[in-house]
């Protein structure tokens, strides 16, 4: 393995880069051409690595097709999610339970891991503890070392996204195929995902075809969805029959009974937890529930919040080894990374009652314009923005609480109830008080001005004499039509991605030095009719 | 970090991070119990109405759905094998043998297999697999299957293109929650299935049939006497 110990995937001039404070640039500025689309800037997913969250949503925003691709795709499962939760009568009944679930869980946390623990090893499972995505990475190839495994099948999983488990498995000579359809697309394009549910949803069918005919080999692909689905079902189908090892995320883990659930619906999570030899699966140490019974709560919410179904078609549950069905090595490997300390927090804390069932990011108006890839994290959208950067323990992604117009629509969608606006000004204020102890700060020009500002503010005159220096300045500014369309220097963050109404020639304070004799005297002439 | 200083490592910082925690799960059951649960415990539907959601909400699902009283339950198989146009059958070794309709099998040249611990590979030359089930939940069309002997090892209701399935009235809830409350204890193997595998990935349009069976058929058994 090269590169840098705890990211053996990253060269070591970006790690260098990084710890320099320096700016830091994507991995490689590659681009792709994506079949009759534009030329693409590969987005960066590292939140280390990833540009802050305006500049990263700017391809977005300038890419019309992108973004019809992403409004048709929550549009779609909007309305369909819409229509299922109204016909819930006890919808808050089972978001305010789901939320008490998740928090008994979060505050027996401890417990209820070991409990998980000791039951899935008494059903034949083999648990595994990792503190950080390192660790974790190392645990996966160990075992599939031990399996001698040259190919492993995967189902989509996120967690897996998170330690970049698939470019750390390959550089070791492990070859990854995922098997989800969308991230069959991503894998094969060589795309990053955008949505935590529906990962490929800013990829149109042609752009599909063209991938898949040209990674597959297949000539004359239609760009029918049938076509291609058909496609991935051959591309997979002998891999699923011939491949011995396989990784898996979890939705939950049950602590009663050391249990497993993956819930999904093309039937390649199936596949993968009941064919091969040997299933490794990774979880975070938040999906744990206390008790089978939990479930009958969380499976009502997560399809209908998730997918827009009542529920979706397969969800599978096992328990450690069952002799004579499905793999009869199983391991889990159950991942910290970040979400210990998240838990330590009070208003953190709820976070980690996430299901990851998407209903934030297809409310979103901002996540709507920008799609995912802004995020610059695998996790997007308003959960990603309050979960990325704890992850990184507040050292990375610092631009995404702000990545948020506190509308509060993720919060009224959210099934098990996470506060998110809260939750996004409290890292706010977090942000703000980690620049404050920066070095250097004092001269920064957002600072520089914001201090000035209080000193104007303060000072009736000083504050009129600024309105009018700022009139004639900005006058020279000032189109025809009475818009600011570019400024110079700092004022150009605000103009390069909106206009600026031109200030008034007179402001209202002089305005009503001068008509406030009349006012008055028409409000008394008003009085006496 | 070696695997056992990891352990104590994760659990250190839980512990930590969630003080006034309880020691083991056992403790912490009196704060579990009392969780609010104020959402639909108990379904409201006759047995009629029930036996009718399932079958239209299987339906929503593009499951082909076919009702039949018990007695009639041999020749119902029979004629949806017949109809599936399928040769090369397997099934769980625990299902009734009135189900197997061996006559039939000669007739129309069907190759039956029964699953006693069959390879992939076996499985795989297989064309449709007929089951029996759990449970079914109406309000959602969930069918539940435990993998019992006469629900079959998790492999055989996945690899064939074509899943025969049979429920039984007396084996229909309504809520999601009754289904938990038949669950004696918490079963080891579980699948809860709700119409055949789909996606819908490239640009939100539903594709049935992905990796697991294209085509779901389920039998209704009215083993209760409701009129339809």
């Amino acid at each position: 393995m090269s590169g840098v110990a705890g990211h053996p995937m990253r060269p070591p001039g970006e790690a260098e880069n990084r710890l320099a404070g320096g700016p830091v640039l994507p991995p490689q500025q590659a681009k792709t051409r994506l079949a009759g689309g534009p030329v693409l800037e590969q987005p960066v997913l590292d939140p280390a690595l990833a540009p802050p969250f305006p500049k990263a949503a700017l391809p977005v925003l300038r890419n019309p097709q992108l973004r019809k691709n992403v409004a048709h795709a929550i549009d779609v499962i909007q309305a369909k999610r819409a229509r299922l939760v109204a016909e819930k009568t006890d919808w808050q009944a089972l978001r305010a339970s789901a939320s008490r679930i998740k928090d008994e869980a979060l505050q027996n946390l401890g417990a209820y891991l070991e409990q998980f623990e000791e039951r899935c090893t008494a059903a034949g499972g083999t648990v595994h503890w990792a503190a950080d995505a390192a660790d974790a990475r190392r645990i996966i190839l160990e075992l599939l070392r031990e399996e001698k495994a040259g190919e492993v099948i995967k189902i989509k999983t996120m967690t897996s996204a998170e330690i970049q488990l698939n470019p750390y498995l390959e550089a070791a000579g492990i070859r990854t195929f995922e098997t989800d359809l969308a991230e069959i697309i991503l894998q094969l394009g060589e795309g990053e995902p955008s949505h935590i549910v529906v990962p490929a949803l800013h990829v149109n069918r042609s752009q599909v075809r063209e991938i898949f005919a040209r990674r597959m080999g297949i000539e004359n692909l239609s760009d029918e969805p049938e076509a291609l689905t058909a496609a991935a079902r051959n591309y997979l189908r002998q891999k699923f029959l011939s491949v011995p090892t396989a990784i898996s995320g979890a939705n939950f883990l049950i602590a009663e009974t050391g249990s497993v659930v993956v819930v999904e619906s093309e039937g390649n999570g199936r596949m993968c937890l009941t064919l091969p030899r040997t299933l490794i699966t990774l979880a975070g140490i938040e999906k744990v529930l206390p008790r089978f019974q939990d479930l009958e709560v969380m499976l009502q919410l997560l399809a209908r919040s998730a997918t827009g179904e009542r529920m979706n078609p397969y969800t599978s549950l096992w328990t450690g080894v069952t002799p004579g069905d499905g793999p009869q090595k199983f391991h889990v490997v159950l991942l910290d990374n970040g979400r210990s300390s998240i838990l330590a927090g009070k208003t953190e804390r709820q976070t980690l009652r996430c299901i990851r069932c998407a209903a934030c990011m297809n409310s979103c108006p901002v996540y709507r314009q920008t799609g995912g890839h802004a995020y610059g994290s695998v996790y997007p959208g308003p959960i990603g923005a309050i979960l990325t950067p704890q992850l990184e323990q507040m050292r990375h992604a610092q631009s995404l609480p702000y990545a948020s117009s506190l509308c509060g629509a993720c919060y009224e969608v959210c099934p098990v109830k996470i506060n998110i606006p809260e939750v996004l000004l409290e890292l706010r204020s977090q942000v703000v008080n980690q620049e404050r102890r920066q070095a250097g700060r004092i001269f920064d020009p957002m600072y520089v001005g914001l201090r000035v500002a209080n000193v104007i503010f303060s000072r009736a005159w000083l504050f009129h004499m600024a309105q009018w220096m700022g009139r004639i300045g900005l006058r020279l500014f000032t189109g025809k039509d009475g818009w600011i369309h570019s400024l110079p220097s700092v004022g150009a963050k605000w103009t390069e991605t909106r206009d600026l109404r031109g200030l008034p020639r007179q402001t209202f304070h002089g305005w009503w030095e001068k008509n406030r004799e009349q006012g008055l005297g028409n409000r008394e002439q008003k009085n006496r009719d | 970090m070696s695997a056992i200083s990891s352990r104590e490592a994760v659990l250190g910082r839980i512990r930590a991070a969630t003080r006034n925690s309880a020691t083991t799960a056992e403790q912490a059951a009196g704060a579990y119990a009392m969780l609010p649960r104020e959402y639909v415990r108990r379904g409201s539907m006759s047995a009629e109405a029930l036996l009718k959601r399932m079958a239209e909400r299987l339906r929503e699902y593009d499951a082909e759905v076919v009702e039949c009283g018990p007695e009639e339950l041999g020749a119902t198989i029979a004629a949806q094998l017949q109809s599936s146009g399928r040769h090369i059958f397997v099934a769980p070794p625990g299902v009734p043998s009135a189900w197997l309709v061996p006559a039939a099998w000669q007739i129309h040249g069907f190759e039956w297999n029964i699953d006693h611990g069959m390879s992939a590979g076996e499985i795989e030359r297989a064309e449709g697999v007929v089951t029996a089930s759990f449970c079914g939940v109406a309000e959602s069309g969930t069918i539940v299957l435990h993998h019992s002997e006469t629900e079959g090892r998790r492999v055989i209701t996945l690899l064939p293109d074509w899943h025969l399935c049979v429920l039984r009235a007396s084996q229909i809830v309504e809520t999601l929650p009754e289904y938990f409350d038949r669950c004696k204890k918490p079963p080891a193997l579980v699948t809860w299935i709700s119409g055949p595998s789909a996606t819908a990935d490239i640009e939100m349009t539903r594709i049935k049939g992905v990796h697991g069976p294209r085509f779901l058929h389920v039998i209704l058994v009215n083993d209760q006497g409701l009129r339809n």
